[in-house]
């Protein structure tokens, strides 16, 4: 976004004509891009499309049969589906949870704002290992959350958390919950007070003003924060493998497996190509809907 | 929390408030549990993460600054950050000058492309590196996985997106009043960008240095296949652990990994408000 609106405000800059050496200043870092990222991806496609063998490791060919393969197969699908089922069910739950805090937070108004964003952004850049030790600390037999309940007499054992579905569902809508709130919250700031109050003077209830005049209008933000958070998800790593343990498999975990337990390149070469196929599409197709929209406007 | 913060919603009907604040207290207690879990219970005496504990020690501090794991993967983290950002910093704010201020054709193209690197999943960037690495590593017979410019290549890498960013949207609500009243004055083009422009273009780099520096020092996914023996970053050698126990001395390294991340956003708020940049 901020890229589209740096090239919009560039009309206004040519009064005086850059020197035609600027644009060249663009080479390294296209160059570093390229060299680092583009290419390394070229050869994971070219390497997915050759075949594994036991003995020799890797076979040239030129056969699409990995990516059938990982379709076909049970232990694939599995994958597969746990990480997009996963992915759906936490964006979701994070919608639910970040948006009454992402209204508070687009309508604060007080000296105290600036501080409660980048205490919202601060456990982003905590990284995900901090946050994932974190929820263990939390989830084990002799946990917070396991000790307070036997205190209390609600529980006569200890519950088993750690180690299951549950345990990664709350791990990841911890790590995407600021990216969820901090888009949604954007959005809603834009939206005029005036409407909610003018909606309040006609009757409509609380509710009413959510629902109908609220939700509506921040429907960008949401559409954007969601797909963002989805891609966030399908990449999950170190959550899904500290929370759910070594047979609890998503995407991520399974492609560093083919690497380094199964030595499979044409495999791991094969899901990585396929997650980035996934999760490009939906980051594309974000922008492209973002792009309308600042033309809109 | 102070009660200032909720001030704007007074004028509501209170149902919908305390709903309201409930729920707004119920997402900020999951996103900083995790984080207050780790830095407390780093203080607590027991070899076994427990509640409550028996007693609250420093002892788990120097346990891990002990552990040549941590303190070597605390050293090289610093070390591959402070590099790649030094090398990716200026290169992103040339490319961000060139994006505003240049003059050539495919400019939406070339901005996606620079962005990339934030759109590409960690572990799917690093499986690519890895393969790379190795290929070249065979070709020309020298070691590149888990050495120091293996991994500051792959970080910097992580840098660029993020200065492009931040140095675009620093560049684009500039002034260039000043810089043709220096221009008519008689000063070079050298000059004015060294005395006008770069100062002026200040808060967006320092705010996209501290980025990089972050991004690079809390990276696990586009590390995880690139390190080795001798050369593991902090984070991998906290995966490393965490994949068989939680323990007081775990949490006493990353209460330490947090500290640095908050000092370093604390210094750098004030050269720049952080809440207007992101």
């Amino acid at each position: 976004m901020t890229l589209a609106e740096g090239m919009r405000g560039k009309g206004g800059a040519s009064a005086k004509a850059a020197s035609p050496g600027t644009a060249l200043l663009v080479l390294p870092a296209c160059l570093l891009v390229l060299g680092l990222l583009i290419g390394p991806m070229l050869l994971m496609f070219r390497i997915s499309l050759n075949q594994f063998s036991p003995t020799q490791l890797m076979i040239e060919a030129f056969s699409f049969g990995n990516y059938a393969r990982a379709a076909a197969d049970p232990y694939y699908q599995e994958i597969i589906l746990t990480t997009l089922g996963m992915a759906l069910l936490c964006t979701a739950l994070t919608l639910v949870i970040a948006f009454p805090a992402a209204y508070w937070l687009g309508r604060l108004q007080s000296r105290w704002k600036s501080l409660v964003v980048i205490a919202t952004l601060f456990p982003l850049l905590v990284g995900n290992v901090v946050r994932s030790a974190g929820w263990m600390a939390l989830f084990t037999r002799e946990g917070l959350i396991n000790t307070a309940l036997l205190k209390a007499h609600l529980i006569g054992e200890p519950l088993t958390l750690m180690y299951t579905p549950k345990a990664v569902v709350f791990g990841i809508i911890a790590v995407v919950l600021p990216y969820m709130i901090l888009t949604i919250a954007s959005v809603i700031e834009s939206i005029p007070r005036d409407l909610e109050d003018a909606a309040a003077n006609l009757g409509a209830s609380g509710f009413s003003q959510f629902w109908r005049v609220i939700l509506p209008l921040s429907a960008p933000g949401v559409a954007a924060g969601s797909i963002l958070v989805f891609v966030l998800c399908m990449n999950t790593y170190a959550t899904a493998v500290l929370l759910g343990g070594p047979r609890f498999k998503m995407m991520a975990p399974a492609i560093f497996d083919q690497f380094v337990r199964g030595n499979n390149w044409p495999m791991g070469a094969t899901l990585a190509f396929m997650l980035l196929a996934v999760t490009m599409s939906f980051t594309i197709f974000g922008s492209i809907a973002f792009a309308r929209r600042y033309r809109a406007r | 929390m102070p009660a200032s913060l909720f001030a704007p919603l007074t004028e509501r009907p209170s149902l919908n408030r305390v709903l309201l604040r409930t729920l707004v207290v119920i997402a900020y207690l999951i996103i900083f549990a995790p984080v207050t879990m780790i830095v407390v219970t780093s203080f607590f005496s027991q070899e076994i993460v427990s509640f409550p504990p028996t007693a609250l020690t420093w002892r788990w501090y120097v346990n891990a600054w002990d552990k040549p794991e941590f303190f070597r993967g605390l050293l090289t983290s610093l070390q591959i950050a402070l590099i790649a950002a030094a090398i990716g910093v200026p290169i992103g704010t040339a490319a961000a000058l060139a994006i505003v201020r240049g003059e050539f054709p495919g400019k939406q193209a070339i901005s996606a492309l620079l962005l990339a690197p934030l759109a590409v999943p960690g572990v799917v960037a690093g499986s690519g590196l890895y393969m790379f690495y190795v290929l070249a590593e065979n070709a020309l017979d020298r070691d590149i996985k888990a050495t120091t410019e293996g991994l500051v290549a792959a970080h910097v890498l992580l840098t660029i997106p993020w200065t492009v960013r931040l140095v675009v949207a620093s560049l684009q609500g500039l002034d260039r009043a000043a810089e043709e009243a220096a221009a008519n004055l008689g000063a070079s083009p050298f000059t004015v960008f060294r005395r006008i422009t770069l100062p002026m273009m200040r808060p967006g780099i320092v705010a996209a240095a501290m980025f990089s520096f972050i991004q690079s020092f809390e990276n696990l996914d586009l590390s995880l296949l690139l390190v080795g023996p001798g050369r593991i970053t902090l984070p991998v050698a906290m995966l490393n652990y965490l994949e068989f126990r939680i323990d007081p001395t775990l949490a006493a390294v990353a209460t330490v990994q947090i500290l640095i991340v908050g000092v370093l956003m604390v210094v750098t708020d004030r050269f720049v408000k952080l809440s207007r940049v992101v």
